[in-house]
């Protein structure tokens, strides 16, 4: 011990001549301005990509609806309904369940999805054989309180989930066919690269677009400003489904909130309706949903947006819809 | 070669707390689960919490603390500094990386040592004035500041770097190495790393003390540290005492004191001893020992060391001392500037706030949004590194009331949450030449779909363009507490269309 300390100590109390100190500085800088070379030719190849590419499963009706007081009963009906978790889970396969947990609210305050069905999700993915299901979101308050506080990371986590914090270094540009405002914008890789997305936003009130969505959920896997996304909403939220193409949407309308959106806070400001929402298709999923809610599809502008691409599914009635009660 | 069996056990127990400080501030975060307060260093450090109970007539929660080593130190003398003081550690540290100690005459280290006192002196006349000045020099408060200001930052950011390098530009990104990332991001490293503004001057200063003390060692500790000077003033009548029996006069220990302690006729100034136990070990023959209540006759040196002439405060000294105090009170009134920072929720009286803070950062770790960093000269000299909110950066969650719950002195009271959820910090005013909405006609309403009050402070006004109904925001001035989030998320660049104002 006493022989180690005497060499620490002429270690650390030893000469340095002029010469070796030159050659360590110099040393330093060359390796300094060769990694900062290094780094701007890694920066400037950005990552692109054209868009997550879809199975395009389609379900055994366009929209499932379970009601009945139990969430997780009717996440689980409406899931065997629309044909089963199977259907678009695969062996293997690395599935992003997207819920709403970007406020600092509690379930009751029902701003954010409830645990329950999120957790009834991740539960059927791991069931199908899924080998890993992400869940995540990019939150609008501290994601620590978000993710604790809405009840949602503990619930998932019980169910062997693999909740974490998302990185905005590890993002993809969007790219689009056509011109778009959302051309470039970083969206979180694992949003893009996971072989299933599962949707589960929250039915709720909000002041800008009226209503919070499917679509508008998805605006949780985008970094940036995000605020910038607000501009011109319609066009920008429509654009980005087309380039993320969830496969599953699924809308919690057990409990909803009627006032105050997005964050509410306010419990009397929430309904409970008991219903849980399943469809393939987002745009059908919006509509049923806002008209559940008791406003008209049109009013909503990026649902408005969407249908005007594709017409044809413009009257709701034409749609399969399946009500179950659990 | 002796096993320096008492001198390793210094090392241990200065590591150990040493260790303790950085673990205590390290679990400051979100959800403060810690083992032990984080406030308790602060609270055990008599100078920073005397002077703000006397400068602002209160008794500060927990100030009973304040007086446990005071106690030891009638008993034990100045162990403080030589074994638990977390400074006095890092100072030791630099001070052995020179091997060729400068070792000071007799009558530098007589007239240095005083220093101290006249610097505790105005600190203390401050406080009697109603001024508290003891955050300036103090030990604990400057190595609270320091760890949570630039070292912690710096280490988590480089190795998030690190981990960002090897993943992103390198491509290395397996499977175990990207899950080992992520539960660092949720424990360690925090969601995300952050630099606090005004970090530099804070780094400096550490940086300055460091250098005095890797040139003479433990120069701070001998001449600055307002601290010490308490703790000498009581270690003059502790028990324990050294004692030299058949000294050969070699003068070995004197030559190495590293608090210059030792005086040429080899006596000592009891105060001035931090019981290192250096010269225990270094003494050949092994004549040195520490006692109890020696006899007074033991050993040939006298033990206690009279005070007068040199040793205590002299005429000249006096003078100095209450010009000192009397400009140190002017400065802050001098320099007053009017309101301009929003302070953390509940300290809204400014004076009060800036005399009770002790800048030992500790709100600043904590913060979950980090909107509180260090102020610079914003509100003057007299509020320098007091925190207050930059809603560019970040912004006060509403849900949350940490910074409360870890000042030491009370400077953010304890609201609890409901209370804090009401505290108003300010008052938002939306910039309509900027506001996309009111000047642009587009559509955004960022600021109100965030508003975390439960019926919203900021108001939809509807207005019908071009057959397009458009919200444009207004603050309810009722309703808002200024907790920033609008201004935090409004995409307007660069400067914010929608921004907190101090309240008056
Ligand atoms: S003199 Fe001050 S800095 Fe030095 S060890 Fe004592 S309390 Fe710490």
């Amino acid at each position: 011990m006493d022989r180690f300390f005497y060499r620490l100590e002429c270690f650390l109390k030893g000469q340095v001549s002029r010469k070796t100190f030159l050659k360590i500085l110099l040393g330093g800088l060359t390796s300094f301005v060769a990694g900062n070379a290094f780094l701007k030719y890694a920066f400037a190849k950005s990552e692109g990509s054209n868009g997550r590419i879809s199975r395009g499963i389609t379900g055994n009706a366009d929209i499932i609806v379970a009601k009945g007081v139990d969430p997780y009963r009717n996440t689980v009906e409406a899931v065997k309904g629309i044909g089963g978790m199977g259907k678009f889970v695969r062996k293997g396969d690395t599935v992003l369940v997207k819920p709403n947990m970007a406020w600092d609210r509690t379930p009751e305050q029902a701003a954010n999805t409830d645990p329950a069905v999120v957790a009834a999700l991740v539960e059927m993915c791991y069931a199908s054989g899924a080998k890993k299901v992400n869940v995540l979101d990019v939150t609008c308050n501290n994601e620590k309180l978000c993710y604790e506080h809405s009840g949602i990371a503990a619930a998932v986590k019980e169910k062997g989930a693999n909740v974490y914090f998302p990185d905005h270094w590890n993002v993809v540009k969007a790219h689009f066919p056509y011109e778009s405002p959302m051309e470039g914008w970083p969206v979180l890789r694992d949003a893009v690269d996971c072989d299933v997305f599962i949707n589960v936003p929250v039915l709720k009130h909000h002041g800008l677009t009226g209503l919070t969505l499917s679509m508008k959920n998805l605006m949780g896997v985008c970094s940036g400003t995000r605020g910038m996304i607000h501009f011109n909403i319609g066009r920008k939220l429509a654009d980005l489904t087309d380039f993320l193409k969830p496969d599953l949407t699924v809308i919690d309308a057990t409990r909803v909130l009627r006032a105050h959106g997005p964050s509410g806070g306010d419990v009397n400001d929430v309904e409970k309706m008991d219903s849980v929402i399943v469809a393939t298709d987002p745009l059908l999923a919006d509509m049923y949903a806002s008209k559940l809610f008791g406003k008209p599809p049109m009013e909503i502008s990026y649902i408005s947006e969407a249908l005007a691409r594709s017409p044809e599914k413009k009257d709701l009635a034409k749609a399969k819809v399946v009500e179950l009660s659990t | 070669m002796k096993v320096k069996k008492s001198v390793i056990f210094r090392r241990s127990s200065q590591v150990f707390f040493l260790l303790l400080f950085l673990y205590i501030l390290w679990t400051t975060t979100y959800p403060l689960k810690g083992a032990f307060n984080a406030d308790m260093f602060f609270k055990t450090d008599p100078n920073i919490m005397l002077a703000v109970a006397l400068s602002e007539r209160t008794i500060v929660a927990g100030l009973v603390l304040a007086f446990i080593i005071p106690v030891l130190t009638l008993i034990f003398g100045r162990f403080f500094c030589g074994w638990v003081c977390p400074f006095g550690t890092v100072i030791d540290a630099a001070g052995s990386l020179r091997r060729k100690k400068k070792a000071l005459s007799d009558g530098v280290n007589a007239r240095i040592r005083n220093i101290k006192y006249v610097l505790l002196a105005v600190s203390i006349a401050a406080a009697v004035l109603g001024h508290q000045y003891a955050w300036v020099l103090d030990p604990i408060a400057m190595m609270g500041r320091f760890i949570s200001i630039n070292l912690i930052p710096a280490v988590t950011g480089v190795v998030e770097k690190t981990f960002i390098f090897t993943m992103r530009d390198l491509g290395f990104r397996p499977e175990w190495l990207y899950s080992f990332y992520r539960a660092l991001k949720g424990s360690f490293l925090g969601v995300e790393t952050y630099v606090f503004a005004n970090s530099a001057p804070i780094l400096a200063m550490f940086a300055l003390i460091m250098a005095f003390a890797a040139w003479v060692p433990r120069s701070w500790c001998r001449a600055i540290c307002p601290l010490g000077a308490i703790y000498a003033l009581l270690a003059r009548y502790a028990l324990l005492a050294r004692t030299v029996e058949r000294c050969t006069q070699c003068g070995m220990c004197s030559r190495d004191c590293r608090m210059g302690a030792i005086k040429d006729d080899l006596d000592y100034v009891k105060g001035e001893c931090i019981l290192c136990m250096d010269c225990v070990y270094t003494c050949a023959p092994g004549r040195i020992r520490f006692r109890f209540l020696p006899a007074r006759g033991q050993g040939g040196h006298k033990t206690l060391v009279r005070q007068g002439g040199k040793g205590a405060i002299s005429r000249a000294d006096f003078i100095l001392l209450m010009i000192g105090s009397i400009l140190a009170s002017g400065l802050k009134w001098a320099f007053k500037v009017p309101r301009k920072l929003i302070r953390p929720p509940g300290s809204q009286d400014e004076k009060a706030f800036v005399d009770k803070c002790v800048r030992c950062a500790n709100c600043m770790k904590i913060c979950p949004t980090k909107v509180l960093q260090p102020a610079f000269l914003e509100s003057g000299p007299g509020g320098l590194w007091t925190p207050h909110l930059v809603n560019e950066i970040g912004y006060c969650e509403y849900n949350c009331d940490l910074c409360g719950r870890v000042c030491p002195t009370g400077a953010i009271p304890r609201l609890g949450l409901e209370e804090k959820k009401r505290a108003k910090l300010g008052l938002a005013r939306v910039d309509r030449a900027k506001c996309i909405a009111w000047s642009a006609g587009m559509e955004c309403l960022v600021c109100e779909e965030h508003c975390p009050v439960s019926h919203k402070a900021i108001k939809i006004d509807n207005v019908i363009v071009n057959g397009v109904v458009l919200g444009r925001p207004v603050v309810d001035e009722d309703l808002c507490i200024g907790c920033g989030i609008c201004q935090n998320k409004c995409p307007v660049r660069p400067q914010r269309a929608i921004v907190v104002d101090p309240q008056k």
